[in-house]
Formats: C-alpha cells, sequence, structure tokens
C-alpha cells in the first residue's frame, strides 16, 4: 500500500513537470507541416532530428529530398552558450564565498541591528527591474559596462548575493550547535567555519550553488537591455531572438532545449551532495 | 592575529563580514534607485525635443488617481497570492516526495528540479504554447477524445490562474530544494521515536518534519512573494498583459507607461508603488510570522 501511494506520488510529480517540457520541446523533433497541423498532434509522428543540427548551423535533407537550412542564428547561439556559462560560474563562485558566511552569521550569532541589516540586503532585491533599466543602462554607458561580461556578473550578483542569503539562513539555523565544540577545542571562528560548519552544511551549501547557478543562467531582463546585439550576448537572449527575427518554431524549441542542459548537468553533478547529515561522525 | 579576531564580538565579526556586501550593493543599487527617484519627480516629455521639468509629487498624485493603477495593483495582488500559495503547497509536496528514499533518487532529482533550469523567458513561450486553443494540449486531447472545439485557457476569466500555475510551475522546485536540504538535518533518530510512539503519518510531519521547517517556509513565502512581484518577463511573453487589461500587472503597466507611452516620469512614480507594495507586504509577513519563528528554537 506504501509503496503504491509513493509511487503515484512520483508518477504524479514527474507529469507535472515533464508535461510542460514536454509539450514546447516536442515542437523541435516536428516538421513544419506538423506544427502548423491543427489540432496539434499529441506526439510527432516523423521525427527530425534537423532543428537540432540547425541551430549549430549545420543543414539537414529530410527523407523526401527537402533541405532544412542550418540557422543564420547558430554563431549567436553558440556565442550566447559560452557566455552563459562564463557569467553563471563566475556568479555562482562568488555568490558561495560571500554568501555562506553571511548566512551563517545571520543565522548563528546574535547581535544588535540584526534584521534591519537582514531587511537592508532584501531592499536590493526588492527593487523591480522595470523601473531600474533605464538609469541601470545610462550608469553602464557612462562606466563603459555595457556590453561586457564583467557589468553582466554585478548586475547578477546584486539578485543571486541578497536572495541566497535569505535562503541559506533557514538552512543554517538547523544545524546542530557543534561549532560550541570546535570552539572549546581551540579552533579559531575562522577554522570552526571552514573545516566544520562548511562540511556539515554541504546539503544547503549544494541547493544554494544550483540556484546561484540558475539565477544567473536564466537572468533575462537585464541582459536584453545590458549585452544583448553585442559580443557579450547571452543565451536567453539569443534564444528570444528566434521568437521575432527570424521566426522558426523548431529552432526555437531545440534551442531552449539546448538551453536546459547544462543547468540541468551542474543540477544533477551538485545534488549528490544533499545527503543525510551523519551526526555521530559529522566531518568524514 | 588568530587570537585577536577570535576577540572580536559578535557585532564585529558579523560587520565585517555584511558590511563589504552591503556597500557593494548600495553601490551599484542606490544609483539607478536615485535616478528613478529624480525621474519620478519630473515630467520627461520626448516628442519635440527632450525636456524634463520639476512637478513635485505631480506623478504620484496622478498614479493614485488612475484606474489601471488599481486595477494593475488589484491584478498583481491576486496573482501573488495565487502563485505564492500554489509554489509553496507543490515545493512542499516535491520535497515530501524527494525526501522518501527510492531508486534512481539523483535522476528523479535532475527532473524534479528542471522547470527551474527552463528561464522565464522560456516558461513564458511553453505555457502560452501550452494554454492557448490554437495550439494547447487541452485542444489536442478534447479532439483525441472527438471534440471539435478548441479548449483556450488564455481568456478573460483564467488567464491570471495560467500565469501564477506557470510561475508556481517554475518556481516550485526552489522551494523544494531548499525543503529536502532542509529535512536531511533531521536527525533519522526522531523518526524512529515517533515509530516506537506509534505516530500516524500526519502526526509525524506535523512534530518531526514541520518543526524544523517553519523558518525556511517563511524565508520562501517572503522570497517567492518578492519574486512574483516584480516578476515581468514572463507575463509579457505569456499574455503580453491581455487579453485587455486583464492581466496587467504593476510591472506590465510600468513597462508600458514608460517604454510604449514614453511617460517616464508617470512609470517612475508607478514603480515606487510597487517597491512599496513589495516592502509591505515582506514586513507584513516578518510581523505576522517570521518574528514569531525567529524566535522560536
Amino acid at each position: 500500500m506504501t509503496t503504491l501511494w509513493s509511487r503515484l506520488a512520483l508518477l504524479v510529480v514527474l507529469l507535472w513537470t515533464l508535461l510542460p517540457i514536454y509539450w514546447f520541446l516536442k515542437i523541435s523533433l516536428l516538421t513544419p507541416d506538423e506544427i502548423a497541423r491543427f489540432p496539434p498532434p499529441l506526439y510527432p509522428l516523423e521525427p527530425t532530428p534537423a532543428a537540432f543540427l540547425n541551430i549549430f548551423g549545420f543543414d539537414y535533407t529530410l527523407a523526401d529530398g527537402t533541405v532544412r537550412r542550418g540557422s543564420g542564428q547558430a554563431v549567436q547561439i553558440l556565442r550566447g552558450l559560452g557566455n552563459s556559462l562564463i557569467v553563471s560560474f563566475v556568479v555562482t563562485i562568488v555568490t558561495l564565498v560571500v554568501v555562506v558566511p553571511l548566512a551563517y552569521v545571520f543565522a548563528r550569532l546574535e547581535f544588535r541591528h540584526k534584521n534591519t541589516l537582514l531587511f537592508a540586503i532584501l531592499l536590493a532585491v526588492a527593487l523591480p527591474p522595470v523601473s531600474t533599466l533605464i538609469p541601470f543602462y545610462a550608469m553602464y554607458i557612462q562606466l563603459g559596462l555595457a556590453g561586457t561580461l564583467s557589468g553582466l556578473i554585478l548586475v547578477t550578483l546584486t539578485i543571486t548575493i541578497p536572495f541566497v542569503t535569505w535562503m541559506l539562513i533557514g538552512y543554517f539555523r538547523n544545524l546542530p550547535p557543534i561549532e560550541r565544540l570546535a570552539r572549546i577545542d581551540g579552533y579559531s571562528r575562522f577554522e570552526t567555519f571552514l573545516y566544520i560548519v562548511a562540511p556539515l552544511g554541504r546539503s544547503g551549501i549544494a541547493v544554494a550553488a544550483v540556484i546561484a547557478f540558475l539565477f544567473a543562467w536564466n537572468e533575462y531582463t537585464y541582459a536584453l537591455v545590458l549585452v544583448n546585439g553585442t559580443s557579450a550576448n547571452t543565451l536567453p537572449t539569443a534564444i528570444s531572438g528566434f521568437l521575432f527575427q527570424h521566426p522558426e518554431p523548431s529552432h526555437l524549441a531545440a534551442s531552449l532545449a539546448l538551453s536546459i542542459l547544462p543547468p540541468a548537468l551542474v543540477a544533477f553533478f551538485l545534488q549528490r551532495h544533499i545527503a543525510e547529515m551523519n551526526l555521530v561522525d559529522p566531518v568524514r | 592575529m588568530q587570537r585577536r579576531l577570535a576577540e572580536l564580538s559578535n557585532l564585529q565579526f558579523s560587520l565585517l563580514l555584511a558590511l563589504p556586501v552591503l556597500v557593494f550593493l548600495l553601490l551599484v543599487v542606490a544609483y539607478p534607485l536615485g535616478y528613478a527617484l529624480w525621474m519620478s519627480l519630473h515630467q520627461i516629455v520626448f516628442f519635440g525635443g527632450y525636456r524634463a521639468s520639476f512637478v513635485g509629487l505631480d506623478n504620484f498624485l496622478e498614479v493614485l488617481a488612475s484606474d489601471d493603477f488599481w486595477w494593475s495593483a488589484w491584478v498583481t495582488l491576486r496573482f501573488t497570492v495565487q502563485s505564492v500559495v500554489l509554489a509553496m503547497a507543490i515545493g512542499l509536496c516535491l520535497a515530501l516526495t524527494l525526501n522518501r528514499p527510492m531508486r534512481l533518487a539523483g535522476l528523479v532529482r535532475t527532473i524534479v528540479i528542471l522547470p527551474w533550469c527552463v528561464s522565464l523567458y522560456g516558461t513564458g513561450v511553453m505555457f502560452s504554447y501550452l494554454a492557448k486553443g490554437q495550439t494547447g494540449l487541452g485542444t489536442a486531447i478534447a479532439y483525441a477524445f472527438g471534440a471539435d472545439e478548441a479548449v483556450n485557457l488564455v481568456n478573460r476569466d483564467w488567464v491570471i490562474e495560467v500565469l501564477a500555475v506557470g510561475n508556481a510551475w517554475n518556481m516550485a522546485p526552489l522551494v523544494a530544494f531548499f525543503l529536502l536540504a532542509n529535512m536531511k538535518t533531521i536527525p533519522s533518530r526522531l523518526y524512529d521515536l515517533a515509530a516506537i510512539d506509534r505516530m500516524s503519518r500526519f502526526e509525524t510531519f506535523r512534530h518531526v518534519t514541520l518543526p524544523p521547517l517553519r523558518f525556511t517556509l517563511f524565508v520562501f513565502t517572503c522570497i517567492t512573494t518578492v519574486l512574483s512581484m516584480k516578476l515581468f518577463d514572463f507575463i509579457f511573453v505569456l499574455s503580453g498583459g491581455g487579453p485587455g487589461t486583464t492581466s496587467a500587472t504593476l510591472t506590465y503597466q510600468i513597462y508600458k507607461e514608460s517604454f510604449k507611452d514614453l511617460d517616464l516620469g508617470y512609470g517612475a512614480a508607478m514603480s515606487f508603488f510597487l517597491l512599496a507594495m513589495i516592502l509591505a507586504s515582506t514586513l507584513i509577513l516578518y510581523f505576522t510570522w517570521g518574528r514569531r519563528e525567529a524566535h522560536r528554537a
């Protein structure tokens, strides 16, 4: 009975997650005829890998001899992929280095003005990007940061740092107060943090890394204004070009599939650290 | 050196860590904020030559007198409440499912986080394709069962719900993964004790699983609220504020005033009302809920 219910729950979870993705990504395997068909087909009748080759600039010949031309946007897609990877990795690493100690301190130590400081950090993310876009652009032009990766990294950090700090605080509060023992053993604050707290809290830190990576990977609004059309173009903005400049739904779907792949790999490798804490021997 | 560090007071130690971050955030955020404030106090005209004339609080008063603003505030509120409730409930369900031992757990976790890997732009495209009558899943299924009428969910009555479901679909994994990490801090012997006490599954959830999650639940309610209220790209792609103005949230209205009607001062003034709304809701959440959780444990 128990296994039946948990299998059912798992099934519902997978359906909820995959259905919207499936419904759109199936377009990448459809022929133009099938895309235009009404009612829309439930599954690809003659799946072709054409779109996936096209977005990298390769031609593909269908069985009936028609050639699906490689997309002229291929350069943009590849460059966007590279830029997005650089931005996301740099942002993830910087965010973790800054945020993990900060969240730990806010979660564990009692001091005056703690809540004021916390809300000051939150204020930075409360700003709606729509209203700060023009000022940001003006500021970036003056500083020479418009159209650069470092400019985009800076903006993204103002989003990831506050959010991830808030998220990790709740997590660190739950860790057992084992660091007091370490302090008694003569560890400094810094050593305690590095050798005791960080290994103990690796589940939360791994999740924080995934979250920071994804915030950076998916950032669209600022990227659209600050780097779109320059050599620092990122993948989301490059993809959005397919909808308006060159309406080719299968290319849009294929490049969206491509954009899901790297973060999914990062998530796959980091999720292994989400594990039961072994409190008998917390430092393994 | 080590000795000195060890003797820092809690406040000094935390300021040492927090101040550089605050200064960085202040430097990057202060200028746009100041600039937006300046715009909100001016009437900015582009046609017939660029002019900016100081008008004091006129823009703010004009916003308060506008029906569009109040409608958009209501849409934002409705969209946010639905998004947050859905995202938190679904996130909790996802986390509880993932927390059970299972085969291929790594693969299942990776699949569950996939929606969060789709950018908001992509989510917008996906849900617009999924819910619209011409291309939607509803239509395909209805026809498969012999109906001959398209099922269109992007209509006046349901568009906000479609937006909220799409937004919750995107945000739920974020909630789920932190809840999951938190569940892993619960010592497994507590579950053994609960089993000895013959607690039902619901009692175990209430007395063992839930207590260490409460603060995280509060934090994520705040985060999803902030994210939903300032959400723009997803709404822009999915519904473009329509049909008509049915789904024109404040962010969409600000975009329309600032970039389509080019009334930058008016748009900036409206964005301060949105900012106030976001801050007010997080403060209300803190004083009615968060403060209690912060003192617990």
